[in-house]
């Protein structure tokens, strides 16, 4: 028979000046003549198959399957909820063993052999990214889905005093700046999580549209208003110690509960601050879609705690974790360009700067009570150990 | 302005009303011409404003909680509170606090009489919109001169989760002929 790989003679080679990464085109070329083997046989086989004009239908053998377990559809149409009834498809596994993209539930184990191992599925404890919200926070994110685009009355932005204006441009800019990371991290982790977690899965998805949106409606706001302001390092800082956190739990603790959280309180006051009632519209959407993610944060944690072998263990390790999270948090949420043009518009002008500053200073220690809070909530008790002040640094 | 017939509003015929400021529009849900705030009857008039526009509720979302609302000095001076049950698009349920009852709100929003007041009235001069100062979130975000009450931080988070949703909520106001006691 011909040889199944040769290229159809109409192909044309690459075009050699392409920029591509040779370094990496020659590592993929590498690792799939490594597995040639195990991938060409199938093909090989389908060819035969396929030549002698015959049908498999092994596909149609119900043995081992499902078969005939129908879902039913509840009030809301049809939930993972709802599919999760049936225990063959709805039973995650305590430990993944599938690193493929084999579905849960599938007739799958006459295939494992043969099936590729994809290195970057390492995340394979459920607890270590399962929390018992997530079905429901998955739901409601694509119910509560908005358009930043369309949903927000752009035609209805006036021009602020040039005090306020900046200031509204500099904490959008600020909130462009941070709202990616709390995109980039469930990236990063998204793929590091096995298929049989695919409701995490499915909610750190809706995690990254809602910070997409995020960023870019403040960055249309500052581009409306006036234009992005600055940059600042503080800010790179702590959204690195979130990027590069060394486990799914931890990052999630940092970004989500933490940091989520003060953002949540940021938009809250954002709107609390608003000058127009575009600003307080933005800020409303953007602070729903954020406590979404503070939930899934707090049950994350707390279930990663109640199902470690060694609790006190566990707990070690978060507090060596917080201990410099936390500080490095603080290095983002102490800047000028944060702190001054928020107390710039609580106060309602630069000249009344001071008086802003009083109003942060209330709302701090209102954020570090719920952050506890919230600590308690999943089993972490922070109050002891924690080295962030208790009152706003400036507060007398 | 909106003055309440005692003839739709049996219930307030023995109380001294008078309208919101601004209140000039008449509910068309729930065939309530106006109400008496605070009542279960001015609640249901939202409820059944709210459940009117169902296609406006599946633009915003899902709404899953209990969410309570008190007036700390209701009719006579006592507290006074009600319990709004939300599911999926609808408002299903509202039910008066009695004291003692125990609550079932994931969380509450409280505040004095004229707070609840202040807001009303400038949902209804804005015509369904309160100007900045007057949000849900712009008088709980600093604990004051409305309280969010929750005991747990995860339903505190639901009145965050559906803020917009709650918003307009109250919004439908503008559409009820509001009647206040007399203080």
């Amino acid at each position: 028979m011909s040889n199944p790989l040769a290229l159809p003679v109409d192909v044309e080679p690459l075009i050699t000046s392409l920029p591509l990464s040779e370094e990496g085109l020659i590592h993929y070329e590498e690792q799939f003549s490594r597995h040639y083997q195990g991938w060409s046989e199938i093909l090989m086989e389908n060819h035969e198959r396929l030549q002698r004009g015959s049908y498999s239908l092994h596909w149609m053998n119900t043995d081992g399957a499902n078969w005939g377990k129908r879902a039913k559809p509840s009030s809301r149409g049809l939930t993972y909820t709802d599919t999760n009834r049936i225990p063959a498809y709805g039973t995650l596994p305590e430990h993944a063993e599938w690193r493929n993209f084999a579905p849960r539930g599938s007739v799958r184990e006459p295939y494992r052999e043969r099936m590729p191992v994809l290195d970057e599925y390492v995340v394979m404890e459920r607890d270590d990214v399962w929390a018992d919200n997530v079905l429901t926070l998955y739901e409601e994110a694509k119910a509560r889905q908005w358009n930043a685009t369309r949903d927000i009355p752009w035609g209805e932005l006036e021009p602020l005093p040039e005090d306020l204006e900046k200031a509204t441009c500099q904490l959008c800019t600020f909130l462009t700046e941070v709202e990616f990371v709390a995109g980039d991290f469930p990236a990063k982790w998204l793929y590091r999580i096995p298929q049989d977690f695919l409701e995490v899965k499915s909610f750190l998805a809706t995690q990254i549209m809602d910070e997409a949106r995020h960023q870019e409606v403040f960055r249309k706001r500052a581009i409306a208003g006036g234009g992005l302001l600055h940059a600042s390092p503080g800010f790179e800082w702590a959204l690195k110690a979130i990027l590069e956190a060394p486990t799914h739990t931890m990052g999630t603790f940092l970004l989500n509960l933490l940091g989520e959280g003060l953002v949540l309180s940021i938009f809250r006051s954002g709107e609390m601050i608003a000058k127009t009632f575009v600003d307080k519209e933005i800020f409303r959407r953007c602070l729903q879609d954020e406590a979404r993610h503070v939930s899934y944060g707090v049950l994350q944690l707390k279930t990663h705690l109640d199902a470690a072998p060694d609790r006190e263990a566990a707990l070690e390790q978060m507090h060596r974790f917080a201990d410099v999270g936390e500080m490095v948090i603080l290095t983002a949420f102490t800047e000028a360009a944060l702190v001054e043009p928020v107390a710039i518009l609580l106060a309602g002008s630069l000249g009344k700067i001071d008086q802003g500053m009083q109003g942060l200073a209330h709302v701090w220690t209102m954020f570090i009570e719920e952050y506890f809070a919230r600590c308690d909530r999943a089993g972490f008790d922070r109050r002891a150990r924690s080295r962030i002040p208790l009152s706003a640094p400036w507060a007398s | 302005m909106g003055i309440v017939s005692s003839a739709v509003q049996p219930d307030m015929a023995e109380r001294d009303t008078q309208p919101a400021a601004g209140a000039a529009k008449t509910a068309d849900a729930g065939g309530a011409a106006g109400a008496q705030f605070p009542s279960v009857s001015w609640f249901r008039c939202l409820a059944d404003l709210m459940n009117a526009n169902r296609a406006r509720q599946e633009q915003l979302g899902y709404v899953d909680c209990v969410a309570g609302f008190r007036v700390l000095d209701g009719p006579g001076g006592a507290p006074w509170a009600c319990e709004v049950t939300f599911e999926e698009f609808e408002a299903i349920d509202v039910r008066e606090c009695a004291r003692g009852d125990a609550s079932r709100a994931n969380f509450t929003l409280e505040a004095t009489q004229a707070t609840w007041r202040e807001m009303i009235e400038s949902i209804a001069a804005g015509d369904g919109r309160p100007d900045l100062t007057h949000t849900l979130n712009y008088l709980t975000h600093p604990g004051t001169p409305m309280r969010l009450v929750a005991d747990d931080p995860l339903e505190a988070d639901l009145y965050f989760r559906y803020n917009q949703s709650l918003q307009e909520f109250v919004n439908a106001s503008a559409q009820i002929a509001t009647v206040f006691p007399i203080s």
